[in-house]
């Protein structure tokens, strides 16, 4: 972007560098390829400033400054990785493993929780240093199937709190106390069923510890044999979420929204999240049935005769009653193609105008 | 009269300015606590998610949860009022058939021990002898001392509309409103060198240019009365026997700024001052010095107080504007400042009540006149609030530059007989201590930072000899740690971790020891978000620069080569 003409060019670590009026330091030291650690960050959030991770120095300013909360100015000078900046970064984290029952979590648990346990790697932090009292009281009371809310794992970075209110809407749970007793609650700390939860599961894959776990997902965390996992798109609605599917073997282990995913940037809803142990269940239907006009039993039976027997029997409710007694449906997980095919059938191949979509009820 | 219905109270507040705080006060004060229904009310009244609304309002100290809460007594534990017996008197209360609990300072260092019982303040050493009382007034200046805001505090009248006027009251905003421009009363504010009494000493006149330059309006006066610093007490003084000097203030602020609405934020622990504020500013809008059209020109200010509900980090400017909008009061990420994204994001004054009450004699006697009441080259004066091991605890209002030696010596009577100075503490508690030779320093911010620390807020505890600096310390860090908000890591981690290693436990070696607590003070300087995580280190470093016996001592390790504070290798 151009301003008064010229390019908005700042210094990074001496290279001058264009950039755009609205960006953040960070962001234009990602986009430069500088990977500054974080915790309290999410691309999809408004910049926190909470873990202090990403301080940077910026030349005039008295302290090193948070750099996803200040905004790029031209002519600034900002130095990411100094080794002064370096030891404070490894400082830190040697504080954040203190807090913490486990620094290391099953990858299970969700999309972001390893973050913590790889910035400890990288910055050699599993001292043993600054060993104290471990903060979050975990809520193994909550008996909800999807979201295990394990807080003695937590670092208070309100990811969790932040994607609720500014992703999902929800303002389901929230900060209690102050300092070094902050815990996070629902409220009047109860369950998250008797709160404005929708178990979308956001909370558990922005989670940079593992504090809180996909319960679905961690119930197959002994099924044996590597991880892999699909791209795909939810089957459940309309709305087209991507996902990516993990798998083992040819168990369907767990579901992960995809960040990237063009309908959904990392949003999943209760089904698409976590109800999918439906593909593995015993009673599945892996056929057709048709109801034996005799015994009055369903049958097992091939889809063409299937298909023969139901269209008989529209046949014969427009022959009997006429064809104002149809009234078709389609389904709300249908894409709009297959939508339009069923208004299509139901008013051109059926001749009435009874037609109407499950969404909309 | 019946007690008012749910709705009743959500009517009176919800269309009001900054309704959320008075209107849990209304409930917290109608049933003794903040029921579960209160707050469902209070949700869907005022439209704040229900969990967001739990979770701030167990931010405060003072909201209480349990039924009978808000009438239990809280007794000040206070770095000053903990060496003057605030256990004894907990003790006493208990077996009064009381139910105590202890509160931090709660800005009565003058009058140990303070008990705050739902309105009222009391303050004594045992359940029996508690007593209610005015704030006390300061001692007179010494001979040939000029002083400006409490120049006329110690007149009888001065807390009354008449009073005040009989002394000259109201004179400088007459001046100002009739006969000068914003921009003119702006210059004499810039020229008067008077900057930030909270302790953050910003130019005064240069925030009032940016608030009057700023886009956007409304434009907000809000006068910061959250006086949560222990061993600070003279906002409280001020308030209590000046009131119409700090209204004064805050209506020439909004002429110079162009601001149509103000608001004191007052610290919860001071109920006394909020029944006085309250009434002097209907005395003066039933003047017509505040309101519409004032002093019948074309000027209108209207001037609310919003009661905290007890929580130090409230002080920090931009969590007190998130306070007083009802949000969780989280400090906000700075740039963007208050003067441009204030109040509700607008352009927005925020100042200290010194600050304030300096104005008026300002402009009445000239910026001149304000500067040269400095020493040196110091432009000013500063109110300080002495208290602990000094002959005569007090408010002190001494010329910028006096040494710090002539004011505990030679104003306020020395140390208590058979006692000599042990260390003193700066900027209440957050500029950690002065200690030995460093006691030679003057009361200005070039001289105190110079040795590590700095005069904030102005207020000075004072130990002598007989204390226990590493229980002094303790007792201090709990401080911090208690009202850490909760935010930033290095502050939410690093004071728990402060307060282990001062209560003895933490690395067993006085050299493991220090290189931790080195760190932490290090690493909470430098990265923490706000001045409580900056601040709080500064009293672990000063420990170790002064007292590094103690901490030998302290860890029980045998003596060893000399402690000091050495940066981490590597």
């Amino acid at each position: 972007m151009r301003h008064n003409g010229a390019a908005l060019t700042l210094t990074l670590d001496g290279e001058k560098v264009a950039f755009t009026r609205g960006e953040t330091l960070y962001e234009v030291a990602e986009r430069h390829g500088r990977d500054i650690p974080t915790l309290c960050y999410d691309p999809r959030l408004e910049p926190f400033g909470g873990c202090r991770l990403c301080v940077v120095e910026l030349e005039g300013a008295r302290n090193p400054v948070a750099s996803c909360t200040m905004q790029a100015d031209p002519g600034m000078v900002v130095r990411t990785r100094t080794a002064s900046i370096e030891v404070q970064r490894r400082i830190l984290m040697e504080m954040v493993a203190s807090e913490n029952r486990d620094a290391d979590v099953d990858p299970m648990h969700g999309y972001a929780s390893q973050e913590m346990a790889e910035l400890l790697d990288r910055y050699d932090a599993r001292t043993g240093r600054f060993a104290g009292a471990t903060s979050g009281t975990s809520r193994p009371d909550d008996d909800n199937p999807f979201i295990k809310r394990d807080y003695e794992n937590c670092i208070s970075c309100y990811r969790c709190v932040r994607v609720c209110a500014e992703q999902e809407g929800d303002y389901a749970i929230s900060v209690m106390n102050r300092g070094f007793h902050t815990q996070i609650t629902t409220e009047f700390g109860g369950h998250l069923k008797d709160s404005a939860c929708t178990f979308c599961g956001q909370c558990i894959q922005t989670c940079p510890t593992g504090a809180l776990g996909d319960l679905k997902a961690l119930a197959n965390r002994d099924v044996p044999g590597e991880t892999e996992t699909t791209r795909t798109v939810c089957p459940y609605c309309g709305v087209g979420c991507s996902v990516d599917v993990m798998t083992r073997g040819e168990k369907i282990v767990g579901v992960l929204p995809a960040m990237d995913g063009p309908a959904n940037e990392g949003a999943l809803c209760v089904k698409g999240q976590f109800a999918f142990d439906f593909v593995h269940h015993p009673d599945r239907l892996a056929t057709p049935f048709v109801r034996d006009d005799e015994t009055g039993e369903l049958r097992p039976a091939s889809w063409d005769e299937a298909l023969d027997f139901a269209a008989d029997k529209l046949r014969k409710v427009v022959r009997d009653h006429g064809r104002r007694a149809v009234y078709g449906i389609a389904s709300g997980r249908a894409p709009h193609e297959a939508a339009y095919m069923m208004q299509r059938f139901i008013r051109a191949g059926l001749g009435t105008n009874h037609i109407d979509n499950c969404s909309r009820a | 009269m019946p007690n008012p219905t749910d709705e009743a109270l959500i009517a009176r507040w919800k269309d009001e300015p900054a309704p959320l705080l008075p209107l849990l006060h209304a409930f917290h004060a109608r049933d003794g606590y903040l029921s579960e229904p209160a707050l469902r009310s209070v949700s869907k009244g005022l439209r704040i998610p229900l969990a967001d609304l739990f979770g701030t309002v167990t931010f405060y100290h003072h909201f209480s949860r349990e039924e009978g809460g808000a009438e239990r007594p809280r007794v000040c534990n206070g770095p000053v009022c903990s060496m003057r017996g605030s256990d004894v008197l907990i003790a006493s209360l208990r077996a009064a058939g009381h139910d105590p609990h202890a509160m931090p300072c709660p800005g009565r260092c003058d009058q140990p021990v303070p008990v705050i019982h739902g309105r009222t303040v009391l303050t004594g050493k045992t359940a029996g002898s508690l007593v209610t009382g005015p704030s006390p007034l300061p001692a007179p200046a010494p001979a040939g001392v000029e002083e400006c805001v409490f120049a006329g505090i110690r007149d009888p009248g001065r807390a009354a509309l008449a009073g005040y006027r009989a002394q000259g009251g109201y004179e400088a905003l007459t001046g100002a409103v009739t006969g000068r421009t914003p921009d003119g009363v702006i210059g004499i504010v810039d020229r008067s060198g008077l900057a930030g009494r909270g302790g953050a000493c910003f130019p005064t006149g240069r925030k009032w240019r940016a608030v009057a330059e700023a886009d956007g309006t409304p434009r907000t006066i809000v006068c910061n009365a959250d006086e949560g610093e222990p061993g600070c007490f003279k906002d409280r003084l001020l308030m209590d026997h000046d009131p119409h000097a700090l209204i004064e203030g805050m209506a020439i602020a909004a002429y110079a700024t162009g601001a149509e609405r103000g608001f004191i934020y007052l610290r919860y622990e001071y109920p006394e001052t909020l029944d006085i504020l309250e009434g002097a500013i209907a005395e003066a809008a039933a003047a017509g010095l505040v309101g519409d059209g004032i002093l019948g020109s074309g000027f209108s200010f209207d001037l609310m107080v919003r009661r905290g509900a007890g929580a130090y980090i409230c002080g920090e400017e931009t969590s007190l504007l998130n306070s007083l909008e009802g949000k969780h009061p989280f400090p906000r990420n700075r740039p963007p400042f208050p003067v441009t994204h204030g109040y509700e994001n607008l352009p927005t004054v925020v100042n200290n009540v010194e600050t304030l009450v300096s104005v008026p004699p300002i402009l009445v006697h000239g910026a001149e006149w304000y500067r040269d009441l400095g020493l040196g080259d110091h432009a000013g004066t500063k109110v300080i609030s002495l208290s602990g091991d000094v002959a005569q605890p007090g408010n002190y209002e001494v010329p910028i530059g006096l040494p710090l030696m002539e004011l505990l010596n030679g104003w306020a009577g020395g140390a208590p007989p058979g006692r000599s100075f042990q260390a003193v503490t700066m900027a209440g508690l957050s500029g950690g201590f002065l200690a030995g030779t460093d006691l030679d320093v003057t009361l200005d911010e070039p001289s105190i930072r110079s040795k590590g620390s700095f005069l904030g807020a102005g207020g000075i505890m004072v130990f002598d000899d007989s204390r226990d600096m590493i229980r002094v310390t303790r007792e201090s860090m709990e401080f911090f740690a208690e009202e850490s908000c909760g935010k930033c890591f290095p502050c939410r981690i690093g004071c728990q971790r402060l307060v282990e290693r001062l209560e003895g436990s933490g690395p067993r070696t006085v050299e493991a020891w220090v290189d931790e607590v080195s760190d932490l003070n290090d690493v909470m300087k430098k990265t923490s978000a706000c001045g409580l995580g900056q601040a709080a280190p500064l009293l672990t470093e000063s420990l170790i620069r002064y007292f590094p016996d103690r901490i030998r001592a302290h860890v029980g390790a045998p003596p060893g080569p000399a402690v000091s504070a050495r940066p981490r290798k590597g």
